[in-house]
């Protein structure tokens, strides 16, 4: 915890400012329909790589669907429509020619509530590399291990990888989520309110990892929790009602929001 | 009283009462069924009774009680008084000679006093005519007379034994090893005809079929050759006289011994080890005698393989339909409607199933396949008549809805959150469904089989139809390649029941064997479900705590 702390206060000190990043995911005026019922409005913004980028805003300001547009997750949902662009690495993640499977090993997710598949905790972590056709058993160990070093499990589990996943904590559970998930080394990592679920020690582990993570990854978060935006975000969204109302970097947003809206919201006036 | 109701406790009383009646009919029913199945290998004391004949003149009757009824008499002197007069229906055997087994007693023309259990009165079951009743008296072997009254019962035993073991190198010949060498025969004969279809058939093969044919043809003669020193052998192992009731006597060629007891000799310990004997017998033997004796080994191997068929056809069948409609099709008023037909399906009366599968089935499925590949064999058709697939094949139709409705459960019940953990992974849609939610529909999909095995293994009147036969001359697996026979017609304990029950020649001798023959089935349901219990118990162990 307290290297937290002394993170956001050498934060501080050099401000961080969009300008100034590599940018890794532009969102130009991205549009969302629900059937007739428009879920986002207008958006647009750029994502830096190796930061975490936070998306705050009350339920279904729109902020999980947002997310969810970067794998398109949303397809699976009939009726949704869409216009606008989201170009990753400068390609247009919606082109018709795009490899969705393919779009989505370079994106990773972790969702809200865990969701190990009921296998062994070393299949969970390899699912994605088996879809790949990977076999090399000496690889896949690695991958494993490293992976489970990375989401900060490998010393609770490494001895019984072949134990059933769900045999784990729920924490344990969602950090084995992250760990399959960083395992086919993705470029971007969503994580859509991945601690509502758990317990307070738990979040904690899972927010240092993000901490940790970021370094390899660009990561896009999505939570209710305005103290953990603070905590674990470089930058950080504002979302209300299908808007974006105001996105800079989470000190500005916490400290000094430009509009009274966001101040509002942040301050526990509503929302 | 009112607050009682107000709680509404007598609607948990409803129900409990309704859950014990149930109990009791189902539990009544299986005690039922087992007790009368059961009874009937037990070897039963043989009674010797005094009856006075219509004549007047008093007759001996030696038999085994079979069953009692009350029959309702009217009053000789005043004819609206009705007595209820016990009668017996003893079991006197010695078909041969009587002309029926069985002879009803009427307990007024019973001298009571004189029933005895006698010592030494022997039974002796035959291949042929059914049981014998009677007292020993000599046996003799090539017109030689080697033992005489309780002296017989040790010799009887070896020879017996020795017949027996004749019995079956007979028939093992006979079905087996003949069995074999006609199949071999037939199938050379196809060959010749399909080669002279195609015009390839010229004098080298010709000889070549003819060098087979005639092997085959010295191997049989070889066979009968040894068939008849057998039978010789079986002759010559001597006959055995007994006295039977009436002063008469009846003569038994040993060969024609299965087995003998004498049932008033016998200890509880051996009685117990006959009991047992008997339900070996009964589980491992053909049936004799127009299905009313012997076993029903092949229509065990019939419904067993019928319904193992049926779940290999029905499985995939059911699974595709489900995982297609479930995950693919898009929602709207034509899945509706297929979703209500596959329910209604379910309701569709079986024997509408049986006339299908008939029409449709064996006639233009089958009658197409022997044209395309069996023209050889016209005008004998190969699956242009009922047999073994195509019973399979409508029992799977038939037991279609089931699987399909219970998969599509399985399958809706997979959390959204476990596809989408897939999804996100890189998994196409195909790729999540095959390896992430139909192996957690698995114990869905195995409730369906549940339900469609004790429903296909119980059902009769749509196989009457399309391949179910009263007697099958051979098993519908066997030694000869392809080990399994398609086109085969078979034996199903579900129409044995039926058959032997209300279609013998001989209505009392069989009603104990259609209480067996039911205990069996509902034994073999019940294991076959325990099985796939068994299976479903351990998939669901492995997704348990998912739930939470």
């Amino acid at each position: 915890m307290s290297e937290l702390k002394s993170f956001s206060m050498n934060r501080a000190s050099d401000k961080l400012s969009l300008e100034n990043e590599d940018i890794a995911i532009e969102v130009k005026d991205w549009n969302l329909y629900y059937g007739s019922k428009q879920a986002l409005t207008g958006v647009n913004m750029q994502l830096p790589r190796n930061r975490v980028t936070a998306f705050i805003g009350p339920s279904g300001c729109g902020k999980s669907t947002l997310l969810r547009c970067f794998n398109r997750m949303n397809d699976l949902i009939d009726s949704v429509s869409v216009e606008g662009t989201i170009l990753l690495d400068n390609e247009d993640v919606y082109l018709k020619s795009m490899d969705v499977s393919a779009l989505r090993r370079r994106v990773g997710m972790v969702f809200q509530k865990p969701n190990p598949f009921p296998k062994s905790i070393f299949e969970n972590v390899c699912y994605g590399l088996r879809l790949q056709n990977i076999k090399n058993k000496q690889l896949l160990n690695e991958t494993v291990e490293w992976a489970l070093r990375g989401a900060n499990l490998w010393d609770e589990v490494k001895d019984r990888l072949d134990d059933n996943a769900l045999s784990l904590s729920g924490g344990q559970q969602q950090r084995l989520c992250i760990a399959r998930a960083i395992a086919i080394k993705p470029e971007v990592l969503l994580l859509d309110e991945p601690t509502s679920a758990l317990d307070p020690i738990s979040t904690l582990a899972v927010e240092e990892l993000i901490f940790e993570l970021k370094k390899e990854f660009t990561i896009l978060i999505v939570t209710h929790n305005m103290q953990q935006a603070a905590r674990v975000s470089d930058y950080t969204a504002f979302m209300y009602m299908g808007d974006l109302v105001e996105y800079t970097d989470t000190d500005t947003l916490f400290t000094n929001p430009k509009l009274k809206q966001t101040e509002d919201y942040i301050s526990g006036r509503y929302g | 009283m009112k607050s009682w109701f107000n709680k509404g406790e007598h609607w948990i009383w409803f129900s409990a009462s309704a859950v014990s009646v149930s109990l009791v009919l189902v539990f009544g029913l299986l005690a039922m069924i087992a007790y009368k199945g059961l009874l009937h290998f037990w070897p039963h004391n043989v009674h010797d009774y005094q009856v006075t004949n219509a004549n007047g003149q008093v007759e001996q009757v030696v038999g085994e009680l079979h069953k009692t009824k009350l029959k309702l008499v009217a009053d000789e002197n005043d004819p609206t008084i009705v007595h209820e007069v016990p009668e017996y229906l003893i079991k006197t055997g010695n078909r041969d000679i009587y002309g029926i087994d069985f002879k009803w007693v009427n307990s007024r023309d019973l001298n009571e006093e004189s029933v005895t259990i006698a010592d030494n009165i022997t039974v002796i079951e035959r291949y042929q005519w059914g049981n014998v009743y009677g007292y020993f008296e000599s046996l003799t072997v090539n017109g030689k007379t080697i033992a005489t009254g309780t002296d017989i019962e040790s010799v009887l035993d070896d020879l017996a034994d020795k017949g027996n073991a004749l019995h079956e190198k007979i028939h093992h010949i006979e079905k087996t090893v003949m069995g074999r060498i006609n199949y071999q025969i037939e199938s050379l004969r196809l060959d010749q005809k399909k080669l002279e279809l195609k015009g390839e058939y010229d004098a080298q093969t010709e000889s070549e079929f003819e060098t087979q044919r005639a092997v085959l043809n010295q191997e049989f003669v070889e066979l009968q050759a040894s068939m008849q020193a057998l039978h010789d052998e079986a002759d010559s192992l001597g006959e055995v006289t007994l006295t039977i009731a009436g002063n008469q006597k009846i003569t038994v060629k040993i060969k024609q011994v299965v087995r003998f007891w004498q049932p008033n000799n016998m200890s509880l310990l051996s009685k117990v080890g006959f009991f047992f004997g008997s339900i070996g017998n009964f589980l491992t033997e053909d049936p004799r005698e127009a299905n009313t004796e012997g076993g029903v080994f092949p229509a065990i191997v019939g419904t067993v393989t019928m319904v193992l068929l049926m779940t290999i056809l029905v499985t995939p069948m059911g699974v595709l339909a489900a995982i297609y409609m479930s995950e693919y099709a898009k929602n709207g008023p034509l899945l509706r409607l297929v979703r209500i037909s596959i329910n209604n399906l379910a309701g569709v009366p079986s024997i509408v199933f049986g006339i299908f599968g008939l029409g449709f089935f064996v006639y233009v499925l089958g009658g197409s396949i022997d044209d395309l590949f069996y023209g050889y064999a016209a005008p004998n058709p190969v699956f242009g008549t009922p047999g073994l697939l195509w019973a399979s094949l409508t029992m799977a139709l038939l037991t279609l809805p089931v699987v399909i409705v219970s998969t599509q459960e399985g399958l809706s019940r997979i959390p959204r959150s476990l596809r989408e953990g897939g999804l996100a992974l890189g998994a196409t849609k195909f790729e999540t469904i095959t390896r992430i939610v139909l192996p957690m529909a698995t114990p869905a999909i195995m409730t369906g089989l549940i339900l469609a095995i004790a429903r296909a293994a119980g059902e009769v009147a749509p196989l009457m139809l399309v391949g179910v036969v009263k007697l099958a001359p051979a098993l519908p697996v066997d030694f000869n390649a392809p080990f399994i026979h398609l086109e085969n017609k078979f034996m199903h304990l579900g129409f044995h029941i039926y058959d032997v029950g209300f279609q013998s020649p001989n209505v009392e001798a069989s009603q104990p064997l259609v209480y067996a023959t039911s205990l069996l089935l509902v034994v073999i349901i019940v294991s076959l479900n325990l099985g796939a219990i068994m299976i479903r118990n351990r998939l669901r162990e492995r997704y348990k705590s998912l739930g939470n």
